[in-house]
C-alpha cells in the first residue's frame, strides 16, 4: 500500500510521494483506486479530463507547494461531515497554514485552484480563509483589485447598495 | 460557471502571455473574477457582514452571491431568530399555496390561535421594505409585558424578538439585528469586560443590561472571523461578571428576606439573561429550609429508648416540613418568573438533602436495633410522607406533573429502602407466624407429655376397680365445664376483625376454644390403670380442640393483616416497585395460609382424625348421655376449622380483592391458588374425620343398643317382675339414648360444613343407624306384648329421621315401622302373618320376604305360629297351583 506514488505534473516534472500523502487528494485517491496498482505514472492533468487540462494547469511549482501542504497534513484525519450547517465556520487558520500560505496572490490563487482540481478539501478551505482574510477591511475598490475585476455598476447603482446597507457603515 | 481562459496578472509565463489580448478582450465586456463562482462563494462565506457588503459593492457578480437570501437566513438561524414555519406560513400568505388558498389561510388563522411564541405579524408590503435600517414600527410588537423594563421604549433592547422571518428579506433583518447589536458587542469585543462596557454605560437599568447581554450572546454565534473565540470569551467573561454581581444582588436579598422588591427584580434579570438557572441554583442552595433543616428535627427525638418508634415525632418532622416547604413555595411563586421552574429542582433538593438523610438514619437506625418498629417506621414515614406531598402548595404551571413529579421524588427517597424492606416484611411474619404456632405446638406436646407421664406415673395396678369409676367420671366430667370459657370473647373479636363476618348466628360455646390446651384432670388424680388409660385418651381427645385454635388462627390473621397493609402503601408507587409490593402482599397472604392452613389446621386435623380412629369407645363402659366425646369434640373442631376458613375468606376479600392487589379471577394467581388448596384440604380432612367419626358413633349406637336394652323389653312376659304393667307403650331407654347420640352429633354439623357434605354424613349415618338396628333387632326375642313398645321405639326413630329431611333415608324408617307390625298380630292369625311377610310392597322392597321371614322368626311365640305361617305361605301357595 505503502508504494511511492509518482505524480507528474503539467510542464512534465515527475515528483515521488508516499502514497498516503498523495491521497490527500481525493482525486488522486479515486484515480489510485480505478487503475489499481499498475505502477504508472499518473499525469496531472490527466488526459482523460481535456477540458480541465487546457484550463488549469499545476505546473511544477504549484504541485510542489501542494505536495508540501499534503506532507505536513498526511496524518490529519479526515474531515467528517463538512458541510454540517451547525457546525461553526471561523476563519481561524492554524499557525503553520498562515505561514504556508504566506506566498504571492498568483501563487496563493494556484494553490487554490490546484486544491480545487484534486479535491483537497482542507487546502481548499484554507486557500478561501486566506482570501477572505486578505479582503478584510477593504474597500470595494480594492477588493476589484485584489481579483482583477472591473466595476459594472453605475455610480447610482452603487450608491443605492450602500444605502441598502447603512448599517454595514463603520 | 464554465471556466473560461482569463488568468490574473501573471505577465511571468510566455504561454500565458499568448492569451493575454483575448484576455483583456473578454474583460471589457464582462467582469468577472479569476477565481470559479463556487470558490468565490466558499471565500465570501468567510466573510464577516460588513466585507460581505463592500465586497457586494465591487461587481454585479460579487453582489448577486452576496445578497444571496440563504446566506443571510444563516446567520438569522445562528442567532436563533429564525422560525422556518413562520417564514413558510409568510410566503404561503403573500402568495398562496399551489393547492388552495383558501384552506390554507383557514390553517393558518387556526394555527396563529394556538402559537405561543409571540411572533410579528407583518402587514406592511414586502416590496415597500427597501432600506434595512428603517424605524422599527412599535406598533406590532409582541413583547412580554415587563413591569421592570423601564426602557420598554427602546427597540434595541428587543431586537431579536422584533426580527421577522421572511424570505428575501432576511438581509435587512439582520441589517437591523446587526445594527443594534454590533456596536455593543464590538465594544466588549474589543475592550474585554469591564464595567466601562458601552453596555452598562448606555443601559443604567440592570434589566436592560440582562436583555442586552442575552441578545449578544445569541449574535455572537454568527461571528466566525478571525479572533472570534476571544471576542465571545470575553462577552462570555463579561456575561458572568454581571451575572455574579445580580447574583450577589439576589442572595443578599434572600438573606434580608427582601422578597417581593430586590429578589424578584433580580431573580427575572438572571432569567432574562441566561434562563434563570443559576438564580435557582443559588435558592436551592442556600435555601433556608434546607440549611436550618436541623430545625425540622432530629433522629434521636423520633426513636424512642426502648427502639420504638415515635410517629408523632415523625408526623411533626413533616409537617414542619411541609409548612417551611409551602413558605418557599410562596416565596418561589413571588419571585421566579412563572416559565422558570424552580420547583421541580427544589422538591427534589428537598427530598435528597432533607427527608432522605433523616428518613435512612432513622430507617438503618431501626433496622439494627428493632425489626418491627422498622417495619412500621418505614410504611408509617411512607403515608406520612404521601400526606406531605398532599398538602404540598401547588406550584404554578405544573399541574398534574406536579403530582407525579412528587411521587418520583418519594419513590426516590424510598427506593433504596423499598426491597430489604419488601424483603423484611415478609420474613418477620413467617418467623412470627412460625413462632407462634411452634410455641403452640410446643405448648401442647409439653401439657400432652407432662400429662401424660402424670397420669402414668401414679398408676396404681392393685387399686379397687370402684376407684376407677369415681375418677373416671370426674375425668370426663371435667372438661365440659370448660367449654363456654372464652366463646363470647372470641366471637367479639372475630367479629370487630372479620368486619361482619357472616358466620355470625351460632351459639357461642359451638366455636369457643381455650387458648392453651389446659387439661383439667390433672387435680384429681385417677390412680387405676385403666383410669389413667382413659383419662389420657381422654385429655387427647379434649386436645382436640387443642389442636389448633381460633386465637392463634386469629393472631396469624392479624399480624398478616399488619403486614400486608403496611407493604401495600407501597403499591400505590406503581411501575417496579408497585409489582414488587403486590407480589410481596400475595406471598404474605400466601404465606399465611400455608402457617395458618398447613402448619396449624391441617395437622390438627390429621392428629384429630387420627386420635378419632384409635378412639376405643369399649374402653369406657361408662357413658353419659350427651354423646360420644371424641366425635363431639371433632364436630366443634369442624366449627372451628369452618370459622378459620371463613375468616381467611373474608380476609382474602377485603385485603387483597378489597384493595385491588390481587386478582379473583385470574386462576393462576399464587394467592388464589394457594387459597382454593387450603380449602380443598380442609374440606378433605373433615370428610376423612367425618368418616371415622360415623364409625365411632356407629359403634357407641352398637354398644348403647347392646348394653341398654333390657330383655324385658320387647319381651315382658319373661320378666320376673310381679308388678310389670301389661302392655306397655311408652319408649325404651336404649332407643331414647341412641336417638339422642345420634340426633346431638348430626346437629352439630348444621350450619359448620356444607350442604352437601352435611346430605352425605346424614344419609350415612342414617343407613349406618338403620342396619344396626337391623342388627339389633335380629338379637332380640319379642312377644305381642312387647312389640307396642318396638313400635312406638320404630315411630321414635322415624321420627328422628324425619328431621333429616332425606327422603330416601325415610323409606328404610317406613319400612321399618310397617316391619313392627308383624310383632302385633296374634298368634292365631298366622295366616294373616304370612300375608303381611309375604307382601314386599308393604316394605317398600327393602327386604327380601326371606328376611321378612327371619325378623318374624323373632317373634317370643315363633314356634306356635311357624307352622301356621309356613302353611299359609307354601302351603296355600302351592294349593293354588
Amino acid at each position: 500500500m505503502s508504494a511511492p506514488i509518482t505524480l507528474t505534473s503539467s510542464d512534465g516534472v515527475e515528483i515521488t510521494v508516499e502514497r498516503a500523502v498523495a491521497e490527500r487528494s481525493i482525486l488522486i485517491k479515486n484515480m489510485l483506486e480505478d487503475l489499481g496498482d499498475s505502477g504508472e505514472a499518473i499525469p496531472i492533468p490527466n488526459a482523460r479530463l481535456p477540458r480541465v487540462l487546457t484550463t488549469w494547469q499545476v505546473n511544477e511549482a504549484v504541485l510542489k507547494k501542494v505536495i508540501e501542504w499534503c506532507e505536513h497534513h498526511k496524518n490529519d484525519p479526515p474531515t467528517a461531515g463538512d458541510d454540517d450547517d451547525n457546525r461553526r465556520k471561523t476563519t481561524d487558520i492554524d499557525e503553520w497554514d498562515q505561514k504556508f500560505m504566506q506566498v504571492d496572490q498568483e501563487m496563493l490563487f494556484e494553490i487554490i485552484l490546484a486544491a480545487n482540481y484534486l479535491d483537497i478539501k482542507a487546502l481548499l478551505d484554507v486557500g478561501c480563509k486566506t482570501v477572505a482574510n486578505m479582503i478584510k477591511g477593504k474597500s470595494p475598490e480594492e477588493i476589484r483589485k485584489t481579483f482583477n475585476i472591473q466595476n459594472d455598476f453605475t455610480p447610482e447603482e452603487e450608491d443605492q447598495i450602500r444605502r441598502e446597507n447603512e448599517w454595514a457603515e463603520e | 460557471m464554465p471556466p473560461n481562459g482569463k488568468k490574473g496578472q501573471a505577465p511571468a509565463k510566455p504561454r500565458r502571455d499568448v492569451l493575454a489580448s483575448l484576455r483583456m478582450a473578454s474583460m471589457e465586456e464582462i467582469s468577472k473574477p479569476p477565481l470559479p463562482a463556487e470558490i468565490m462563494s466558499s471565500i465570501i462565506d468567510y466573510l464577516g457582514p460588513v466585507d460581505l457588503i463592500r465586497t457586494a459593492r465591487s461587481c454585479k457578480v460579487l453582489h448577486e452571491m452576496v445578497y444571496d437570501d440563504t446566506r443571510w437566513i444563516g446567520r438569522l438561524k445562528r442567532i436563533g431568530c429564525w422560525d422556518e414555519s413562520d417564514a413558510r406560513r409568510h410566503i404561503e400568505e403573500v402568495y398562496g399555496t399551489i393547492a388552495d388558498v383558501d384552506t390554507v389561510e383557514q390553517q393558518e388563522a387556526a394555527g396563529q390561535e394556538a402559537r405561543t411564541v409571540p411572533v410579528i405579524k407583518v402587514e406592511k408590503d414586502v416590496s415597500a421594505i427597501s432600506d434595512g435600517f428603517d424605524k422599527i414600527d412599535m406598533s406590532n410588537t409582541a413583547r412580554a409585558t415587563n413591569l421592570l423594563d423601564d426602557a420598554a421604549d427602546d427597540p434595541v433592547l428587543d431586537v431579536l424578538k422584533q426580527a421577522r422571518s421572511i424570505r428575501g428579506e432576511a438581509r435587512q433583518e439582520y441589517g437591523k439585528i446587526h445594527a443594534a447589536l454590533a456596536p455593543f458587542y464590538d465594544n466588549i469585543g474589543s475592550n474585554g469586560p469591564s464595567t466601562e462596557n458601552l453596555v452598562f454605560t448606555q443601559y443604567k437599568d440592570p434589566q436592560a443590561q440582562a436583555k442586552i447581554l442575552a441578545q449578544l450572546l445569541n449574535f455572537s454565534k454568527c461571528d466566525l472571523t478571525t479572533g472570534w473565540t476571544e471576542r465571545v470569551d470575553r462577552l462570555e467573561r463579561a456575561v458572568s461578571m454581571f451575572e455574579t454581581a445580580a447574583l450577589n444582588e439576589f442572595r443578599n436579598a434572600y438573606e434580608k428576606d427582601d422578597i417581593d422588591a430586590t429578589m424578584r427584580k433580580y431573580a427575572h434579570i438572571l432569567w432574562t439573561l441566561n434562563g434563570g438557572s443559576s438564580s435557582r441554583d443559588l435558592f436551592i442552595q442556600y435555601n433556608h429550609l434546607i440549611t436550618r433543616k436541623s430545625q425540622l428535627g432530629s433522629v434521636a427525638d423520633c426513636i424512642h429508648s426502648s427502639g420504638q418508634i415515635k410517629t408523632q415525632q415523625t408526623q411533626a418532622f413533616f409537617t414542619r416540613l411541609s409548612v417551611g416547604y409551602n413558605e418557599e413555595v410562596s416565596i418561589m411563586n413571588r419571585v421566579f418568573p412563572s416559565s422558570l421552574d424552580v420547583a421541580t429542582p427544589f422538591m427534589e433538593k428537598v427530598g435528597q438533602d432533607v427527608l432522605y438523610p433523616f428518613l435512612t438514619t432513622i430507617f438503618d437506625e431501626l433496622h439494627q436495633s428493632n425489626l418491627e418498629s422498622y417495619l412500621t417506621a418505614i410504611s408509617a414515614t411512607f403515608i406520612q410522607c404521601m400526606n406531605l406531598s398532599e398538602s404540598l402548595l401547588p406550584i404554578r404551571n405544573s399541574g398534574d406533573k406536579f403530582e407525579q413529579y412528587l411521587d418520583s421524588v418519594v419513590c426516590k427517597i424510598y427506593e433504596p429502602h423499598i426491597d430489604l424492606y419488601l424483603a423484611e416484611e415478609l420474613d418477620h411474619f413467617r418467623k412470627i407466624s412460625e413462632a407462634t404456632v411452634s410455641e403452640w405446638d410446643r405448648q401442647l406436646s409439653e401439657q400432652a407429655a407432662s400429662t401424660e407421664s402424670f397420669l402414668m406415673s401414679n398408676v396404681n395396678r392393685q387399686a379397687d376397680k370402684r376407684d376407677f369409676l369415681t375418677s373416671f367420671k370426674k375425668v370426663i366430667m371435667m372438661p365440659v365445664n370448660i367449654l363456654p370459657s372464652f366463646g363470647t370473647k372470641t366471637e367479639a373479636k372475630s367479629d370487630s376483625e372479620t368486619n361482619g363476618n357472616p358466620v355470625a348466628p351460632k351459639s357461642p360455646n359451638r366455636f369457643s376454644t381455650i387458648s392453651s390446651p389446659v387439661t383439667p384432670v390433672i387435680e384429681e388424680v385417677p390412680t387405676t390403670e385403666l383410669a389413667a388409660k382413659a383419662a389420657i385418651m381422654k385429655t387427647k381427645m379434649e386436645g382436640i380442640r387443642s389442636l389448633f385454635s381460633i386465637e392463634i388462627a386469629l393472631g396469624l390473621v392479624h399480624s398478616a393483616k399488619s403486614s400486608l397493609e403496611r407493604a401495600a402503601q407501597f403499591v400505590r408507587l406503581g411501575g417496579g416497585f408497585g409489582r414488587a409490593a403486590k407480589q410481596q402482599c400475595e406471598a404474605i397472604f400466601v404465606d399465611l395460609l400455608r402457617t395458618l392452613g398447613h402448619r396449624h389446621v391441617i395437622i390438627g386435623f390429621d392428629k384429630a382424625v387420627d386420635h378419632l380412629s384409635n378412639y376405643r369407645p369399649r374402653e369406657q363402659d361408662d357413658r353419659d348421655s350427651s354423646g360420644v366425646e371424641p366425635l363431639v369434640t371433632f364436630l366443634e373442631l369442624v366449627n372451628v376449622g369452618d370459622l378459620i376458613l371463613q375468616m381467611v375468606d373474608v380476609f382474602y376479600e377485603q385485603e387483597l380483592i378489597g384493595t385491588r392487589l390481587t386478582d379473583r379471577n385470574d386462576f393462576l394467581n399464587p394467592a388464589v391458588k394457594e387459597k382454593k388448596k387450603f380449602e380443598q384440604m380442609l374440606d378433605e380432612r373433615v370428610a376423612a374425620g367425618l368418616n371415622k367419626g360415623i364409625d365411632v358413633l356407629m359403634e357407641e349406637v352398637d354398644y348403647i343398643l347392646a348394653t341398654r336394652q333390657l330383655a324385658t323389653d320387647f319381651n315382658p312376659g319373661v320378666s320376673s317382675d310381679p308388678h310389670r304393667q301389661t302392655m306397655d307403650v311408652s319408649l325404651s331407654e336404649a332407643a331414647i339414648a341412641v336417638v339422642n347420640v345420634v340426633s346431638s352429633h348430626t346437629q352439630m354439623l348444621v350450619g359448620s360444613t356444607d350442604k352437601s357434605t352435611l346430605d352425605v354424613f346424614n344419609q350415612e349415618v342414617g343407613l349406618r343407624l338403620f342396619t344396626a338396628l337391623c342388627k339389633h333387632l335380629k338379637r332380640q326375642r319379642i312377644s305381642v306384648e312387647g312389640s307396642l313398645k318396638l313400635i312406638s321405639d320404630m315411630n321414635h326413630y322415624f321420627k328422628f329421621v324425619q328431621s333429616l329431611r332425606n327422603q330416601e333415608l325415610l323409606l328404610y324408617f317406613k319400612a321399618f315401622r310397617e316391619l313392627a307390625q308383624i310383632y302385633l298380630i296374634d298368634p292365631s292369625d298366622a295366616k294373616e302373618l304370612a300375608t303381611i311377610i309375604a307382601d314386599a310392597d308393604r316394605f317398600q322392597g327393602i327386604w327380601r320376604v326371606e328376611e321378612v321371614y327371619e325378623f318374624a322368626e323373632r317373634r317370643a311365640d315363633w314356634f306356635q305360629v311357624k307352622s301356621g305361617v309356613e302353611r299359609a305361605m307354601y302351603g296355600a301357595g302351592c294349593s293354588v297351583m
